[in-house]
């Protein structure tokens, strides 16, 4: 793929996402850029209330290629997390940050949906089968294992210490 | 066994492999005839379509097949339609026009700042395509393709594309909705189907752009469906803008999962037969710089060519015909046939066989299979010793600019010429020759393979001088 010229509008175009999202700050989400390469982004969401990740927190890292905005972020967690459609190395199935990737969305768009699939996992095609089955089966046991699973950040940062 | 990671992994890297694809993004234009060769050994269907095309669409140009061609194509043919109209202020006013836009993309939820570089990018290349016309530089066409073969600034365009399209079938969801199956809504379809980056172009975003884009922008879209179904030709498809008189037309070949642009040989027809308008010459300039750029092709491909019907083997020391309307006026290649009584492969080359004994048979013709439609019979024609023939071929030349225009515009000779009573019915006008097949021999100087070609000599009068329309009609009677 030819990248000529793309680069100077990939770091333009995150230049304003972050600008936007820093005077129009969504609650429950974060996001900036790690050092100094603006084509590396952390964010962070919070569990949404009414669901097992309420309170929760969690991290992810966003990897922006020099045909952004023309293809997806590639999505992390970072935070381990038991969920239907993510898997233990953190990789996420969402349609949108695959082939249903549109130019329009950005950091902001793809971490209200991060968000709200936490509530609404989609069950038909899940990356970890035994959550899908207690998400639909034994939702006591499945927030057991949500909350077995999590590290708050200080912890995640004690560990990479 | 490897471990799920690893299979993970693997999936991964097998779901997102995809072959490269090969070729500029926007290909320069060509001989559309390098369809028909594509397609020769395909299944009838194609092969008979295809050959029908490059007497009607004499150009085209490839678009990379990467899942966006379609868009591509499409914007492409845009700046190029807008450009052939040659009229600097249109592309002004289309970015007003676009700008104006701004409020449909609104209605349907699109950010602004999200969108505006995509926007940006497609004004940016209509004014500086206006200033290019104005100028008069004479790069005109090169930027264009110089825009469009940068990934960053096609996507930029396609993307904007794209958004029109949703939006514009979002905002006429009553006449669109029905076609939606599958769906919740035409939001979820346009989502899916048109806003997404990797998702080619469909007909509901074709139907959307064609409203939006080219009729309103005072042009016209033709898209050719070249597929299985039934018939010889390919079956167009046209969107014509009301109120405008002979719009510059976007035109689109869609072969099942690609897109690429075609192009009648009048889109390029001089200027003085197109509005008088001082802008034009860049554009006379780009298509100098093609032909010269076809001729060292013709000759690889001049074997394959002989397949094409329309085309004759080129003769010795002739210029390949590189403008198809161009071709009937060049000095005739007296035919060079080698005498062979059965059928050739229809590869012979030419260049050899000119040196051999002129033995001109119509049977030749139909052996080869120059043209897609039965022959007579074969005809043995009176073998009389071949008139001199000068390899300079000097005085052809001068034919070469006053032919196109006697014979009525773009036209390549016709396998009806060479039929026996062709043209002859009902005529008025005495024929001085005794024999139909004398009369449609090339030794008779009014057929076109004669070296000394004299037309107006042969037909001064009634439909001849109306062009080739009428003489089709006249053979179907």
């Amino acid at each position: 793929m030819a990248t000529n010229g793309s680069s100077a509008t990939v770091a333009q175009r995150l230049q304003k996402e972050l600008m936007d999202l820093m005077l129009s700050p969504n609650p429950g989400l974060t996001a900036f850029p790690s050092d100094s390469n603006l084509l590396h982004w952390t964010a962070t969401i919070e569990g949404p209330a009414d669901t097992p990740y309420a309170s929760l927190t969690f991290k992810l890292t966003f990897e922006f290629a020099s045909t952004y905005p023309y293809t997806a972020p590639t999505v992390l967690f970072k935070t381990p997390i038991f969920h239907p459609n993510v898997d233990f190395s953190g990789r996420i199935c969402l349609d949108i940050l695959k082939e249903k990737w549109s130019a329009v969305y950005n950091v902001g768009s793809v971490l209200l949906s991060l968000q709200s699939l936490l509530g609404e996992p989609n069950n038909s095609s899940p990356l970890n089968g035994q959550a899908a089955e207690l998400w639909d089966n034994d939702p006591e046991e499945f927030k057991r294992l949500v909350l077995a699973r999590h590290k708050t950040p200080e912890e995640l940062d004690a560990e990479a210490l | 066994m490897a471990s799920d990671d690893e299979l993970a992994q693997l999936e991964k890297l097998s779901n997102e492999w995809e072959p490269e694809p090969q070729g500029p993004l926007v290909g320069e234009r060509k001989s559309s005839s390098a369809i028909t060769v594509e397609y020769a050994n395909a299944d009838p269907i194609y092969r008979i379509k295809t050959a029908a095309l490059p007497q009607k669409y004499a150009f085209f140009r490839t678009c990379r097949g990467d899942g966006h061609c379609g868009w591509r194509a499409v914007a492409f043919g845009y700046y190029e339609a807008l450009l052939r109209g040659g009229d600097a202020n249109k592309l002004e006013e289309e970015v007003v026009r676009l700008r104006s836009m701004n409020n449909l993309l609104n209605s349907i939820g699109f950010q602004e700042d999200l969108y505006e570089d995509f926007a940006d990018e497609v004004y940016e290349l209509l004014r500086r395509l206006a200033a290019s016309l104005r100028a008069m530089d004479g790069t005109t066409a090169a930027l264009l393709l110089e825009a469009f073969n940068d990934m960053g600034r096609s996507m930029a365009i396609i993307t904007y594309l794209k958004l029109l399209a949703s939006a514009w079938l979002q905002n006429h969801e009553a006449r669109f909705a029905d076609f939606i199956i599958g769906y919740p809504s035409l939001k979820a379809y346009c989502q899916h189907n048109i806003e997404a980056a990797q998702c080619e172009m469909d007909h509901l975003a074709m139907q959307a752009l064609a409203e939006c884009v080219v009729k309103a922008g005072g042009l016209a879209l033709e898209v050719l469906y070249l597929d299985r179904s039934e018939g010889t030709e390919i079956s167009p498809y046209r969107e014509v803008p009301e109120n405008v008189a002979n719009p510059p037309t976007i035109r689109i070949l869609y072969r099942p999962g690609h897109y690429d642009i075609l192009y009648k040989a009048e889109d390029f027809a001089p200027p003085a037969q197109q509005q008088p308008i001082p802008t034009q010459p860049p554009l006379q300039v780009a298509l100098a710089g093609y032909t010269e750029e076809f001729v060292p092709m013709a000759s690889h491909l001049s074997d394959v060519m002989t397949l094409i019907p329309g085309m004759y083997p080129p003769a010795l020391g002739q210029r390949w015909p590189s403008l198809s309307y161009d071709y009937n006026s060049s000095p005739a290649p007296v035919p060079t046939y080698a005498p062979a009584p059965t059928p050739a492969a229809p590869v012979t080359s030419s260049h050899q066989d000119f040196a051999s004994p002129v033995h001109a048979s119509y049977a030749h013709h139909g052996a080869h299979s120059h043209h897609g439609i039965h022959l007579e019979p074969p005809v043995t024609l009176p073998i009389h010793p071949p008139p001199p023939m000068s390899l300079d071929r000097g005085p052809p030349l001068t034919l070469e600019r006053t032919a196109p225009v006697e014979r009525g515009g773009p036209f390549r000779p016709s396998v009806y010429e060479l039929e026996p009573g062709f043209g002859g019915c009902g005529q008025p006008h005495a024929m001085p020759f005794q024999t139909s097949i004398f009369r449609n021999s090339h030794y008779n100087t009014a057929h076109f393979l004669n070296p000394d070609f004299q037309p107006e000599e042969w037909s001064p009068d009634t439909e001849y001088a109306t062009g080739n329309r009428g003489r089709h009609k006249s053979t179907s009677q």
